[in-house]
C-alpha cells in the first residue's frame, strides 16, 4: 500500500473547478502561499473568476449585476503567487504519475496535492426536442436555459428586461426563487411542477397548498402535478413553448429548466476514484488511500466507514446538499488541515462536524418561507415511531408551521409566513440543541417585530417602578401628589421621578390626571 | 447669600453628567443637584443622586495598611508605606530586571492621573508594564477607528446633535440602564419611529422601541458581525450606498463589495436568528434618508475575540450610506467609564505615548521625550495588553511587583479567580483605592485616595470634550491624592523629569505633551473650560475646539477613510461547557466592579446580588425553578447566581451582571480569550453548564 503523504514544504496544490467553494480553499490558503510553503494552482473552465454562484438567478431577475458576485481579486491572487488558469479544462487525472491532463493542446500540470472542487451541474429534463446529454448543455435551442453560470443567466436577463413571458421547469428552490423575482420584474411567469406541491422535498400536502396560494397571489401561474413533455421550437429553432403531458402548451420567449443538479463525477469516474451518487470522500475529505486527493464541495460525499465516530452523528454518506454552507465549511477545514501539516499551526484541529445545513430559505419577497430536515410524520401517526410532530395553521394569516421532533430534538420543520418562527427553528434544528418540551413556544404569529418576549404593560402597582433611571416607585409618586406636587416638576423636584432620561414622564403625568380625576 | 454649588460632574459612567454639590449640614456633607449642560440636560441617574454617600461612608479608608507577616494589615504612615513599598520595587527589579514592576490604571482616572501614571511607569518605574481596565471596554472600538478613520474619538460629533436625528442603529449598548440620561438623546428617532436596537435580550433600552417607536433585532450571541455584514450587503446590492461618496471618502471600496457577496440576507438569517426579511427593511430604513441617520455601537459589539472587526462591519456600513462627517448624520461609539475617552489617550496603555501617540513610532517618541526633558533612549518600548499582563503575574518573564491604580481586578477581570492566583503569585501587591476593594484583599500595600468631590482635574467625556472635575470638599485627613504619591515615589526612586502634585500644572505639561498629536489637547485651558468652552479635542493651541470630525477629511493621510473587509472566523471551542451561552453586562443601579455602588444603601437594596436571566424554556431544560440559586461553569470557573425567568432574553442564552464579588463575581466564569487586534476580551460569549443548587438552609 502507498504511504500516505504528509503535506510538506514546497508542495504544489492544483485545485479542479473554480467556484465558491475553491474560492474559499484559496483564500483561506493564501498566508500559505504568500510564506512560499505551498504553491497553489487553480483550473477554472469558466473564463471568469469564482463568483457568487448562489446569487446567479438574482442576475437572470436584474435584481443584481453580474459585478455584485465577484469574490476574487485576481491582481491580488497572482502578486501572492497563486496562479489562476482560467477557461482551463481538466480532461483527465493521471494519479500514478500525479499528473492533471488539460483538454486542448496544453501541457499537464503536475501536482503533489489535487483538490476536486468541480461542483455540480444542472440537470437537463428528458423532454422531446431537447438533447439530454449533459455535456451538451452549451448547445440548448435558444431561448432555453439552465441557471447555473453567470453566462446563462445574463441571457435569462435579456428576456427578463424586455419583460418576456417566463415559463419555469422545476418548483423547487431555484425556480421557484427565479419565478417569484421575474414576477416582480414585471414579466407574465408561469412554474411547471411534475409533483403536487411547489418545493415538494421541503413541505408537506398543507404547506404546499398555502406556498400555491401565496405565489398565486403574487401573480405566478403555478402548473402543478403535471409533466411537461417536450418542447415546441419556432423560427430558428427558437423556444416558443412547453408542451404538457395534457397537450395544453405554455406559451413564453424563455424557458428556464430549473430540475436539479448532480455532482459532476466524470473526472473523479475516469481516474478510478470511488463515485457513488458525488465522489465519495472519508471524513477528512479524502478520495484517496494516500491522502493526495480530495474533494469538497457540491461534487463530493462524505461517507464515514468509522463506528461510533465522533464527528459524524450517523454512520454513513452525507450526499452533497447543494448549499453553499456545508461546502464552505469543508473548504475551511481543509485548509486547516493542509495549514497544520505545514507547520502553521492555526491552532488544534477539530474534526471536520456534521452540520445539519440543509436549511432552505426562499429569498422571494413576501412568501417567507423555511424548512429543513424531514417532515414526514403526521401528529396522529402513532406515538411509537419516537417522532412527534407540532402542526400550526392559520387560514386568515395565510401562515402555517410544522415541526417534527426525535429524541427531544428538531428534526424536521417548516415555516410559511412567520418569519420570526422560521428564524428561530432554522437556529435550533442547526444547532442541533434540545428542543424545548413545549414548542407552541416557538410560535410568533404577529408581526417580525413582535419578539420573543414583549415588554411588560405599565404596571400599576404601588410597588412598581414608575421611573427606573432614579428608581422611584409608583406608591412614591402617588405619595409627592398626595402631598401636594401637582405638576410633572414638583414630582421630579420631590421624587427624583422623571430626573433621568425623562422617559416616565407620560406615566406622571397619567398618575397625575388618575388622582385629579378621582 | 446662599452658597454656590460647586460645578463638577458625576463621578460614573462617560456622560459624565453635569451635577452640582451644595455644602450640607450631613450626614452627607454636600447635596448634589442635576445641572442643565447639553449631554444630561439636568438630568441623573439614581447612581448619579446618592454619588455623595460615599464621601464619608464608614467603609472609607483613611490611612495606608500595610500587611504584616501574621498576614493581618495595619495603618502605617505615609513615609513608612513609601519607604516599603520602594523597597519592593528594587527588589524585584534587581532581582528580575526592570519590566518585574507593573503598574494596572483604570479608566475612572482623571487625564492627570492617566497621563501621570503612564509617566511614571516609563520614567519612575522604568518599565514597559502598563495597561488598564479600559482594554476590557473600549479597546476594539478604538482599533476599529483608528484603523478605519485613523483616530479615535468615540463619538466624533456632539451627543446633542442626535437630537435632530430620525433613524438611530444601537447594536449591543443598553443605555437605558447604563446612562439613562442618553435616552433624552433619541426622542427624536423613537418619535419618527425609527430607533433600532440590537441585542440579544429585549433590554430597557430594547422596550424604548415598543409602540411603533422603532425594531428590536434580537440576534443569537456573538452574531452582530454576520447581521452587520447582511445589512451592509443588502444597502451594496440593492443600490442602497451612497456611491460618490463612497467614491470620493473612501478606499477599499472593492474589496468591500467583493467581501460581501457572500452575505446576503437569507444566509444571515440562519446565523443570526433574525428574519432575512427584517434585515432589508432594516437597511432600507437606514439608507432611505441617511441625513439624520446615525449609527452606534457599545460594548455587546466589542467583547467578542471578533470585536474589531465587528465595530469595523459597523462603521463599514456607516460609510457605505455617506453618515460619517455629515453635519447631520454619523457613526460613534458609546464610550463606558468615566474616563474612558481620556484615559486612552495619554500614555495609559501599553502601546501609547501621551496625545494618542505611539509609543513604537520613533517620531512620537521624540516628541514625548522632548515634552518630558529625557532622552527618547529612556522611554521604554511596548508593554503589555491588559489580559496577557495579568497572565504574567507572577510568572517568570512576569510582572512581580504591581501597582494598580483605579480597578478591581480581582472583580472585573475576565477569568478572575486565574487573576486573583495571579495577585497571590506576586512579591509585593499595592492597591490604590478609597475602599478596600476585593482586589486590596490581596495586597500588601493599600493606599487610601481621594474622591472625585475632593480632587481637582479634567475627564474627557464621551464626545471627546474635555470636562473639568472640581473640589467641593477637603479630602479626610490621611488620604492622598494619586499626583501626590507619584511625586512622592518618583522622588524616592530618582525618576528623571518632573512630577507634579498640583493637577493643574500636570495638565499644563499634559497640554505641551500631546501639542502635535491625534488627541491634542494643547490650546485647552482650565480657564477656557471654567468659561464654558466647550473643549472638543483635538483643540491645538492657537486653534479652535473640534466638536465635529471628519466634516472635510479622515485622519488618514489621504485624508480618506478605509473600508476593510472583514468576516467572521470560526469560533474554535474545545472545552466541555455548554451549549448554553453566558452574556454579561450592567445594571442601571451598579458601576463597574460595585466596589462604589454596593456601598450606596438604596442601590445595594435594589439590586443586592446577582441575578441570572434566563429564558423559562431554558429554565425547564435544565430544571431551573424561578428564584433559585445555579451555578455557572466554564472552563476558566464557576461562580453563582439566583435566576430570574424572563422571556426577555433568548432561549439557549443567560445573561448575569458582573457587579459583584466572591462567588457571585460572574467574571470567574468569564474566558480570557481575547480580540488579536485589540487585546480585548469575550465577555459576551463564554460557553457555559448550568446546575441548580440546593438552596442555603438559613
Amino acid at each position: 500500500m502507498t504511504p500516505r503523504h504528509v503535506p510538506r514544504e514546497g508542495d504544489h496544490l492544483v485545485v479542479i473547478g473554480f467556484g465558491p467553494v475553491a474560492w474559499r480553499l484559496v483564500d483561506d490558503l493564501l498566508p500559505e502561499v504568500e510564506a512560499g510553503r505551498l504553491r497553489i494552482t487553480v483550473l477554472g473552465d469558466e473564463p471568469s473568476p469564482a463568483y457568487n454562484r448562489v446569487l446567479v438567478g438574482e442576475v437572470a431577475t436584474g435584481k443584481h449585476a453580474p459585478a455584485d458576485l465577484d469574490l476574487v481579486d485576481v491582481d491580488d491572487w497572482t502578486a501572492r503567487g497563486v496562479l489562476l488558469r482560467l477557461g482551463t479544462r481538466a480532461g483527465w487525472i493521471d494519479r500514478a504519475a500525479r499528473l492533471v491532463h488539460l483538454e486542448g493542446d496544453q501541457a499537464p500540470v503536475p501536482y503533489d496535492l489535487l483538490v476536486l472542487a468541480v461542483g455540480a451541474r444542472a440537470n437537463v429534463p428528458r423532454l422531446a426536442g431537447l438533447n439530454p446529454d449533459p455535456e451538451a448543455i452549451g448547445h440548448l435551442p435558444p431561448g432555453i436555459s439552465v441557471l447555473r453560470t453567470l453566462d446563462e443567466a445574463t441571457r435569462v436577463h435579456q428576456v427578463v428586461a424586455d419583460g418576456g413571458r417566463v415559463v419555469v421547469l422545476g418548483g423547487g428552490v431555484l425556480g421557484l426563487e427565479v419565478a417569484a423575482a421575474a414576477r416582480d420584474a414585471g414579466c407574465a411567469v408561469t412554474v411547471v411542477h411534475n409533483q403536487p406541491w411547489l418545493l415538494t422535498r421541503s413541505t408537506d400536502s398543507a404547506g404546499g397548498a398555502l406556498l400555491g396560494g401565496r405565489c398565486a397571489g403574487r401573480g405566478l401561474v403555478v402548473e402543478a402535478g403535471v409533466r411537461a413533455r417536450a418542447v415546441r421550437l419556432g423560427e430558428g429553432r427558437r423556444f416558443r413553448a412547453l408542451v404538457l403531458e395534457d397537450g395544453r402548451e405554455v406559451l413564453g420567449d424563455v424557458l428556464v429548466l430549473s430540475v436539479g443538479v448532480s455532482p459532476r463525477t466524470r473526472l473523479a469516474r475516469g481516474a478510478g476514484l470511488v463515485v457513488n451518487h458525488g465522489i465519495v470522500v472519508n471524513h477528512e475529505l479524502e478520495a484517496d488511500t494516500e491522502a493526495r486527493v480530495f474533494a469538497i464541495g457540491d461534487c463530493a460525499e462524505v461517507w464515514c466507514e468509522e463506528p461510533g465516530c465522533g464527528s459524524c452523528r450517523t454512520r454513513g454518506r452525507r450526499p452533497p446538499s447543494g448549499l453553499v454552507g456545508p461546502g464552505w465549511d469543508q473548504a475551511r477545514w481543509l485548509a486547516a488541515r493542509l495549514r497544520a501539516d505545514l507547520g502553521e499551526d492555526p491552532g488544534p484541529l477539530e474534526p471536520l462536524a456534521e452540520s445539519r445545513q440543509d436549511v432552505v430559505r426562499l429569498k422571494a419577497e413576501g412568501i417567507e418561507f423555511v424548512a429543513g430536515g424531514d417532515l414526514a410524520a403526521e401528529p396522529w401517526d402513532g406515538a411509537d415511531d419516537g417522532r412527534d410532530s407540532v402542526v400550526w395553521a392559520d387560514s386568515a394569516r395565510r401562515a402555517y408551521l410544522k415541526v417534527v421532533v426525535e429524541d427531544e430534538r428538531v428534526v424536521g420543520f417548516c415555516s410559511i409566513g412567520l418569519p420570526r418562527s422560521g428564524a428561530e427553528l432554522a437556529a435550533l434544528y442547526g444547532s442541533g440543541e434540545p428542543a424545548p418540551a413545549d414548542l407552541a413556544g416557538y410560535l410568533f404569529p404577529g408581526t417580525p417585530e413582535c419578539g420573543p418576549g414583549g415588554a411588560a404593560g405599565a404596571a400599576s402597582a404601588p410597588e412598581a417602578t414608575l421611573c427606573r433611571c432614579a428608581g422611584v416607585s409608583v406608591g412614591a409618586v402617588r405619595e409627592a401628589i398626595d402631598a401636594g406636587a401637582d405638576d410633572v416638576d414638583r414630582v421630579r423636584r420631590a421624587t427624583r421621578a422623571g430626573s433621568g432620561c425623562g422617559g416616565c414622564r407620560s406615566g406622571v403625568e397619567a398618575l397625575l390626571a388618575a388622582i385629579a380625576q378621582a | 447669600m446662599a452658597p454656590t454649588p460647586t460645578p463638577t460632574h458625576c463621578p460614573y459612567c462617560a456622560l459624565q453628567c453635569a451635577m452640582g454639590l451644595l455644602p450640607d449640614p450631613g450626614p452627607v456633607p454636600v447635596r448634589v443637584e442635576g445641572r442643565d449642560f447639553p449631554t444630561n440636560r439636568g438630568g441623573l441617574c439614581r447612581k448619579g443622586w446618592t454619588s455623595a454617600d460615599l464621601l464619608t461612608h464608614p467603609d472609607r479608608l483613611t490611612a495606608p495598611l500595610l500587611r504584616g507577616p501574621d498576614g493581618t494589615f495595619a495603618e502605617v504612615s505615609w513615609d513608612q508605606a513609601y519607604d516599603t513599598w520602594t523597597a519592593a520595587i528594587r527588589t524585584a527589579q534587581q532581582t528580575y530586571g526592570p519590566d518585574a514592576v507593573g503598574v494596572f490604571g483604570g479608566a475612572s482616572l482623571t487625564n492627570e492621573k492617566a497621563y501621570l501614571l503612564g509617566k511614571f511607569t516609563r520614567l519612575a518605574l522604568r518599565s514597559s508594564r502598563i495597561d488598564y481596565n479600559g482594554r476590557f471596554c473600549m479597546a476594539s472600538a478604538a482599533t476599529a477607528g483608528n484603523r478605519s478613520f485613523g483616530i479615535d474619538r468615540g463619538l466624533p460629533f456632539p451627543v446633542a446633535d442626535l437630537d435632530a436625528a430620525h433613524t438611530v442603529l444601537l447594536v449591543g449598548s443598553n443605555v437605558a440602564d447604563t446612562m439613562p440620561p442618553f435616552v433624552q438623546h433619541l426622542a427624536g428617532a423613537r418619535a419618527a419611529g425609527r430607533l433600532v436596537v440590537v441585542d440579544p435580550r429585549r433590554t430597557a433600552t430594547a422596550d424604548l422601541t415598543d409602540d411603533g417607536q422603532g425594531l428590536h433585532l434580537q440576534p443569537r450571541p456573538g452574531t452582530d458581525l454576520a447581521l452587520l455584514l447582511g445589512l451592509a450587503h443588502v444597502v451594496l446590492n440593492e443600490g442602497l450606498a451612497d456611491s460618490s461618496y463612497v467614491a470620493t471618502r473612501t478606499s477599499g471600496a472593492e474589496d468591500l463589495r467583493r467581501s460581501l457577496a457572500t452575505w446576503w440576507p437569507e444566509r444571515v438569517e440562519g446565523l443570526t436568528g433574525v428574519p432575512a426579511g427584517l434585515i432589508r427593511d432594516v437597511a432600507v430604513m437606514l439608507a432611505e434618508r441617511p441625513r439624520g441617520t446615525y449609527i452606534l455601537t457599545g460594548r455587546g459589539v466589542e467583547q467578542h475575540v471578533d470585536g474589531t472587526d465587528t465595530a469595523t462591519a459597523a462603521i463599514n456600513l456607516a460609510l457605505l450610506l455617506g453618515l460619517p462627517g455629515g453635519p447631520d448624520s454619523g457613526y460613534g461609539t458609546l464610550t463606558g467609564q468615566g474616563n474612558g475617552q481620556g484615559a486612552r489617550e495619554h500614555g495609559q496603555k501599553a502601546d501609547q505615548l501621551p496625545g494618542y501617540r505611539s509609543i513604537s513610532s520613533d517620531r512620537d517618541r521624540a516628541a514625548v521625550a522632548a515634552a518630558w526633558g529625557v532622552d527618547p533612549s529612556v522611554i521604554p518600548g511596548p508593554g503589555l495588553p491588559a489580559v496577557a499582563l495579568l497572565r504574567s503575574l507572577g510568572r517568570p518573564e512576569g510582572v512581580h511587583c504591581l501597582w494598580v491604580n483605579g480597578a478591581n481586578i480581582a472583580v472585573s477581570a475576565p477569568a478572575a479567580a486565574a487573576v486573583e492566583e495571579g495577585l497571590d503569585r506576586l512579591d509585593f501587591l499595592v492597591v490604590s483605592d478609597i475602599f478596600f476593594s476585593e482586589t486590596a484583599a490581596h495586597a500588601d500595600l493599600v493606599l487610601p485616595t481621594t474622591q472625585w468631590a475632593e480632587e481637582e482635574g479634567t475627564m474627557t467625556n464621551l464626545e471627546g470634550r474635555v470636562l473639568r472635575r472640581r473640589r467641593a470638599l477637603t479630602p479626610p485627613a490621611g488620604v492622598r491624592s494619586d499626583l501626590q504619591v507619584m511625586a512622592a515615589m518618583a522622588r524616592r526612586l530618582d525618576a528623571p523629569g518632573s512630577f507634579p502634585e498640583d493637577p493643574a500644572e500636570v495638565f499644563e505639561e499634559l497640554r505641551r505633551a500631546s501639542a502635535g498629536g491625534r488627541a491634542d489637547y494643547s490650546g485647552i485651558t482650565y480657564a477656557a473650560i471654567e468659561a464654558g468652552e466647550a473643549a472638543y479635542w483635538p483643540w491645538p493651541a492657537g486653534g479652535t475646539p473640534t466638536p465635529r470630525l471628519f466634516t472635510d477629511r479622515f485622519a488618514h493621510p489621504d485624508g480618506r477613510a478605509r473600508l476593510v473587509a472583514v468576516a467572521p472566523h470560526p469560533h474554535r471551542h474545545h472545552g466541555e461547557h455548554g451549549p448554553v451561552v453566558l452574556t454579561t453586562g450592567r445594571l442601571l443601579e451598579h458601576y463597574q466592579s460595585g466596589n462604589q455602588t454596593r456601598r450606596v444603601a438604596s442601590l445595594a437594596q435594589a439590586a443586592p446580588e446577582p441575578r441570572m436571566e434566563i429564558h423559562p424554556r431554558t429554565a425547564e431544560q435544565y430544571g431551573l425553578p424561578d428564584g433559585g440559586m445555579v451555578r455557572l461553569t466554564s472552563d476558566w470557573g464557576s461562580a453563582t447566581a439566583r435566576t430570574t425567568l424572563t422571556e426577555a432574553i433568548r432561549p439557549g442564552c443567560v445573561f448575569v451582571p458582573f457587579h459583584y464579588a466572591h462567588q457571585g463575581a460572574v467574571n470567574r466564569v468569564v474566558g480570557d480569550r481575547t480580540d488579536p487586534l485589540s487585546g480585548m476580551p469575550e465577555f459576551k460569549g463564554t460557553p457555559v453548564t448550568l446546575t441548580s443548587l440546593p438552596e442555603e438552609t438559613p
